[in-house]
């Protein structure tokens, strides 16, 4: 047990040293931009350069200061990005019952499903915007396509691992197909759910700002893009860079985090 | 046997007969009924393909564009990758931290990056394809690197139990134990590592696309050809990426089949 804490620790100051190995190398780099450049802030400004416009008070436009311009776009895109990776999470969930109900269903929809992962959906965007006419339609219709995918295909991984026997079993007992699904095949493939949820939430983030660059309006991506060009302070764009890297490395925490509370075996595995 | 035939045939049939589906009610414009599109913003299927027939010589130099920069992009973050893993597998304790931290760089987005490596990339050419160029391949590199460096470390570390020992106590050096044990045991997570970076190399070719200076590539072109309203061009070039994407998918795969032969 101290063994294993101990082992715990020391990975903890491994990763410190390598965050701090890495905010080094990006010091000396922009402090190497600072000397060469005509204006280094758009290249490489040093760290407590952004960290500094993130307290500052100065107004950047419309009255808001760059942190709170930050904030608040957040908040649009990321509703967005949330609505649709739930959209995108329960047609999946559906589909892949489907799928395991019907083997019809599986064999006409599965080569399409593989299909979506090697199509680049982020570059169809613009064409989703064009047809749908509403730019937060289609955030959250590019967000949910790009969730549905991993969600669909990891759950009908999970369906199909349920042990032979435990469903032979139930049948056995007579169990109605409703508590055959809600007592055997669903809770199994919850870990299997969450492994997909995992890899579809920072993709949907990052779908919703592409999506907000496509158009102007709000959002953290049309922020991103006026900064870029120079109509609001630069360092709206790399407080951007840096907290959509936050939410994305949250989003993938609040999955795993997620999965402790609805994965009761798992969580029964762990305490032991 | 027959029974067996069947199925094979039907796992081909009905995929067919959806797809087929699918073109009959866009062709017959329900489609565009049900989801409340004209055919304006969604051209029927035979427009586009006489489309792609009239501008296949510009769909091609576009194509090419975006390739080169996935394949370039590709190659360099796998190589880059595995030879992360090959030195985080040399100082296991540093390693799996270091990797730690690098997989996490899997969750900034395409977007943050993709302004960060054109502005670097300035001053690297006169020739604006040239740089917009290397602006892209870098960002391509970026995103294949991880999933290539934190694969392959698994590679080298999930060995068969007492397989290291085994070999060390033939005395085999710390060199024959990476190459006769290690490099290939790590072959099967290089195809998993692909099997994401792949698609995932397209993507991102084509989001950077958007950012770059030069304007070149099937994912620019989507976006600048809606911009004027040429929402069937547009479209050719949907089709172009997905026969890039898939393309590419399938080489993979066949790779994969032939180098996989005879492993169990």
């Amino acid at each position: 047990m101290t063994e294993a804490r101990k082992n715990s620790l020391t990975d903890k100051l491994v990763i410190i040293v390598w965050i701090i190995a890495l905010i080094i190398v990006w010091e000396i780099g922009a402090s190497v931009v600072e000397k060469t450049k005509r204006s280094p802030q758009n290249v490489l400004p040093h760290l407590s350069q952004i960290v500094e416009s993130v307290f500052s008070d100065k107004m950047v436009s419309n009255k808001q200061t760059a942190f709170q311009i930050v904030i608040t776009n957040a908040g649009i895109t990321l509703l967005r990005a949330g609505i649709g990776f739930l959209y995108g999470a329960g047609a999946g969930f559906l589909l892949a019952l489907a799928m395991h109900r019907f083997i019809t269903v599986e064999k006409a929809t599965f080569p399409y499903l593989m299909m979506i992962q090697m199509i680049p959906i982020l570059g169809m965007a613009p064409i989703v915007l064009a047809i749908t006419q509403d730019i937060n339609k289609s955030r959250i219709i590019i967000a949910a396509i790009l969730t549905f995918y991993p969600v669909a295909t990891n759950m009908l991984d999970g369906l199909k691992s349920v042990e032979k026997e435990k469903y032979d079993l139930m049948r056995s007992l007579a169990a109605s197909n409703w508590n055959i699904y809600t007592k055997l095949l669903i809770p199994t493939s919850i870990p299997y759910i969450f492994s997909g949820l995992k890899i579809a939430a920072p993709m949907a983030i990052t779908a919703s700002i592409l999506v907000d660059t496509l158009q102007g309006g709000a959002g953290l991506g049309t922020m991103l893009s006026q900064s870029l060009k120079h109509a609001m302070s630069i360092y709206v764009f790399w407080q951007i860079v840096f907290f959509s890297a936050t939410v994305g490395i949250l989003s993938y925490k609040l999955m795993s985090f997620a999965e402790k509370i609805f994965s009761p075996h798992e969580r029964a595995k762990g305490a032991r | 046997m027959d029974k067996h035939n069947r199925s094979r045939l039907s796992s081909v049939v009905l995929p067919l007969l959806l797809g087929l589906a699918v073109i009959i009610l866009w062709q017959s414009q329900l489609l565009h009924r049900m989801i409340d599109a004209d055919t304006f913003t969604l051209p029927l299927p035979g427009r586009i393909f006489n489309i792609i027939v009239e501008n296949i010589g510009k769909i091609l130099i576009n194509m090419k564009a975006t390739v080169t920069v996935a394949l370039g992009g590709l190659l360099m973050g796998s190589l880059l990758g595995y030879l992360l893993a090959i030195i985080a597998s040399a100082f296991p304790k540093w390693g799996t931290g270091g990797l730690a931290v690098v997989s996490s760089f899997n969750a900034i987005p395409i977007i943050a990056i993709a302004p960060i490596l054109n502005n670097l990339t300035k001053d690297f050419s006169r020739d604006p394809n040239v740089r917009s160029m290397l602006a892209k391949t870098l960002v391509v590199m970026i995103t294949c690197t991880v999933s290539m460096s934190v694969n392959a470390y698994r590679g080298f570390t999930e060995l068969k139990p007492f397989s290291e020992d085994l070999m060390k106590s033939f005395a085999a050096s710390k060199g024959t134990i990476f190459l006769k044990l290690k490099v290939p045991n790590s072959v099967p997570y290089i195809f998993t590592a692909l099997r994401v970076s792949v698609p995932a190399s397209v993507i991102s070719a084509m989001v950077s696309e958007y950012f770059a200076e030069y304007i070149i590539g099937v994912g620019r072109q989507i976006r600048e050809n809606i911009v004027l309203a040429q929402y069937a061009t547009a479209w050719a070039y949907i089709v172009a990426a997905i026969v890039i994407g898939v393309t590419m998918y399938l080489i993979l795969l066949a790779v994969e089949r032939a180098s996989m032969k005879g492993r169990p």
